[in-house]
């Protein structure tokens, strides 16, 4: 219509993921089974199987959210004395303790980061395959959001491996990772993956294509 | 791509993308949320499994549990972990909810017990130190088979033996508790080998019943006839060989101890069972003592005064102790108006040896019942004349009525004796049997005979003769006495005037010469100790001259040994070493 109607997909052009040439898509029926001429790679007007990749990808992450916040990430053992501490139960110690932006970062980074990852994933999916037609620009912003912050959910993780490395006084004190560190890790390069497997054109496709993929 | 409308040209000669012809109906990617849900499903089966039960366990006070923290451990392993620690309903006891693992359920037994582990300074030691550090943890004690049970009492202070000790468990039965304390020692031959585990009161309230574990392997030498004795406290003996403090350790002087073996004239019997029932004697001397654990009692029936006769006198037959009185007491018979004095002893069989020891009880009564027949009485007997105190003898008298062992009533009845009176007279009467056999008539016959005899003698001449030939004698010695004092008197008192001059002569001449000799040799005595002191010039000379000498005749077996060697020395000299 306006401005997105000048593109690859409408002017029956494809252009290669490697070498950046640009070809034209030889027909409907080809589907995304092209390769590019010039560098041999693999060619597609969209990220193929985005949306079921990326449904993959965050059913696992969905799956594996559970026991990463449920099982313990450290295991702190001080004279003798173990105590295993959740994600959660962590930022209810800084609450306690009165470190509310110490808890305020952790909950963001690791607890509420990733979850709104998943929920934005699972919606941009959801209102790719209705095929909606709502505010797409903002949808598009909401999967940069989504592709940009994800990373830093590390955070937890590397702190947790940095005191593991760091703190090993023997019987003084000791801290060990959970199982629950190995689940959240998990769950954050899914989620990025899921991200990065997700096709943000699929979002403009509606008004591209009314109909049909 | 702000142009309105590519070139035309410029995208005809836009190659054509190729046409791949592989196609994959499935994605690969659908493993990823595969492989998360087999993970989850392992994770959640797992932590069901591993779910073990639920028990509550209560305590007078949660000091130092915490939900959530505090864990609940056997051997250090950790089995479990507090979940909850509420008030109960009427506020007196804390319930302590905890999770253990599934492994835990093997434990769970009615008899399993659950105390809080921390530091604890007592008598006999100080434990738990490292909780300090740690924080409390709950221990069990596993149970033995039995009921299961979910809901525990938890102990205030720790058992002191736990199961999974070897050793062995025994009763001990006491008049008292003394001085002993949960966790008291046991020692065999002052070496630690047990603890008090318990006591309590018996049933009828009698007595104190204690139970004491004893480790292996020291439970072996706990023998069925092995005693157990009080050493609580300090054993003070005054005694003729002075006065003697004893004890098994300083722990047993502040919280008891008990000590066991047997007796010295014992041997080792059968080993003991667990559990077996003892008694604790009071000390050392009570277990050296023989007991005697067969009993039998018997009544006795005496129709005259028992006075000295008190509980606790022994029973003899034929002066070797067989019992002792356990009551004495009076009985009216009311429809004959009589009195009877009931004496109930105790006789202890296994103080005399039967040669036929298998006997039955049927045999037993047999062979009394015969003895009875024999004439055995019972008899009260003076013991003591001073203190008049009476025992109670068993003899044969073949001439008592004849009686039988009555085996009504509650003891067997005994015919009796009654002695004193009896005994008395027929002594008299044999004294008097006595007096009446003695020949008095001939007696006298031969006395008239003697008298007569006597006066004849007195009357004739022969004495008056002899009376005036004594007169002549003595006159005769009269005479021979005055000649003696006037011819030999002056005599001897010459002898004796110059024995003395000569001892005086003595005295003045010799006497001086003996003391200036005297002090001669003492001189010489001091100047030949001086010279034989140590430390005397000629000793300390001497010595040189003897080592000198020794010195000299190194040398010389030097030289001899060195000429025995190179006898050519002596020609060519020693030569210079190579």
């Amino acid at each position: 219509m306006n401005i997105g109607s000048q593109t690859a997909l409408n002017n029956q052009m494809i252009g290669c993921h490697s070498c950046h040439l640009l070809c034209q898509r030889p027909g409907r029926e080809a589907g995304n089974n092209l390769k590019c001429p010039r560098c041999g790679a693999r060619m597609h007007l969209r990220k193929p199987h985005s949306i079921a990749r990326t449904w993959a990808l965050i059913i696992a992450a969905i799956i594996f959210y559970i026991p990463a916040n449920v099982m313990p990430i450290t295991t702190v053992v001080s004279f003798g004395k173990a105590q295993s501490d959740t994600i959660m139960s962590g930022v209810i110690y800084f609450i306690h303790s009165g470190m509310w932006p110490i808890a305020l970062i952790i909950f963001v980074a690791s607890i509420f980061v990733p979850l709104l990852k998943l929920f934005i994933l699972t919606f941009l999916l959801i209102s790719v395959q209705r095929r909606s037609g709502w505010r797409p620009k903002d949808r598009t912003r909401l999967y940069r959001i989504t592709e940009m912050i994800g990373r830093w959910s590390m955070v937890d993780i590397y702190v947790v491996t940095i005191l593991v490395a760091l703190v090993n006084l023997g019987s003084l004190a000791t801290i060990n990772a959970g199982p629950g560190a190995g689940f959240f890790a998990a769950v954050v390069v899914i989620t990025m993956l899921a991200a990065r497997s997700f096709d943000p054109r699929l979002i403009w496709d509606v008004e591209e294509l009314p109909d049909d993929e | 791509m702000t142009n309105d409308k590519p070139d035309e040209s410029m995208l005809n000669e836009v190659p054509e993308a190729e046409i791949l012809t592989r196609r994959r109906s499935f994605s690969i990617v659908w493993l990823v949320p595969l492989v998360a849900v087999i993970i989850g499903g392992w994770l959640i089966y797992k932590a069901q499994s591993e779910k073990g039960p639920t028990i509550t366990i209560t305590f007078k006070t949660a000091e130092g549990l915490e939900a959530g923290k505090t864990k609940i451990r056997y051997k250090d392993v950790e089995l479990g972990q507090v979940s909850a620690i509420k008030l109960s309903n009427d506020l007196s006891q804390v319930v302590v909810t905890a999770e253990l693992v599934k492994d835990a359920e093997a434990f769970l037994y009615e008899n399993t017990k659950f105390w809080v582990v921390r530091a604890r300074v007592g008598v006999s030691g100080v434990s738990g130190l490292g909780t300090l550090f740690s924080g409390a943890f709950i221990a069990l004690d596993p149970g033995k088979y039995g009921k299961e049970a979910r809901d525990f009492s938890g102990l205030e202070i720790p058992p002191p033996v736990t199961t999974d000790v070897p050793g062995r468990h025994f009763f001990l039965e006491a008049e008292t508790r003394g001085s002993l304390e949960i966790g008291s020692p046991i020692y065999y031959r002052k070496i630690p080998v047990g603890q008090v585990v318990s006591y309590q009161l018996a049933d009828d309230g009698q007595m104190v019943v204690v139970k004491v574990f004893v480790n292996a392997p020291f439970d072996q030498y706990v023998y069925q006839n092995t005693r157990f004795w009080n050493v609580s406290g300090l054993d003070l003996k005054l005694d003729s060989q002075g006065v003697r403090f004893d004890s098994e350790s300083v722990v047993s002087i502040l919280i008891g101890g008990i000590a066991f073996g047997i007796p010295n004239f014992a041997l080792p019997g059968p080993p003991a069972a667990e559990e077996s029932v003892f008694q604790l004697l009071d000390n050392i001397d009570n277990a050296q003592e023989q007991i005697y654990t067969v009993k039998q009692k018997w009544i006795l029936s005496f129709n005259e005064s028992v006075r000295g006769l008190a509980v606790g006198a022994p029973v003899e037959f034929w002066g070797i102790r067989i019992g002792e009185v356990l009551d004495v007491r009076l009985d009216f018979d009311t429809q004959k108006q009589k009195f009877a004095i009931r004496v109930i002893i105790e006789s202890e069989p296994e103080r005399f040896s039967e040669s036929d020891a298998a006997a039955d009880q049927a045999q037993r009564k047999q062979v009394l019942e015969s003895l009875v027949q024999r004439g055995l009485r019972a008899q009260l007997k003076t013991g003591n004349l001073l203190t008049g105190q009476q025992l109670i003898i068993f003899d044969f008298f073949p001439d008592a009525p004849p009686a039988a062992v009555v085996w009504e009533g509650p003891y067997p009845e005994i015919p009796t004796v009654s002695t004193p009176m009896e005994e008395i007279s027929t002594k008299f009467m044999r004294i008097l049997n006595k007096i009446d056999n003695l020949p008095l008539e001939q007696i006298g016959n031969d006395l008239r005979d003697t008298v007569n005899g006597v006066k004849q003698l007195a009357e004739s001449k022969d004495i008056e003769q002899a009376l005036q030939n004594l007169s002549a004698t003595l006159d005769e010695t009269r005479q021979l006495v005055a000649d003696f004092r006037t011819n030999v008197t002056p005599g001897i008192n010459a002898t004796v005037e110059e024995t003395r001059r000569l001892i005086s002569d003595l005295r003045t001449n010799v006497t001086p010469e003996i003391d200036a000799t005297l002090e001669r040799v003492q001189q010489s005595l001091v100047s030949a100790e001086k010279m034989l002191n140590a430390d005397s010039p000629l000793q300390v000379k001497l010595r040189m001259a003897l080592d000198e000498i020794g010195g000299a005749a190194r040398s010389l077996r030097l030289l001899v040994d060195y000429l025995e060697r190179h006898p050519e020395a002596l020609i060519r000299g020693k030569g210079t070493p190579k």
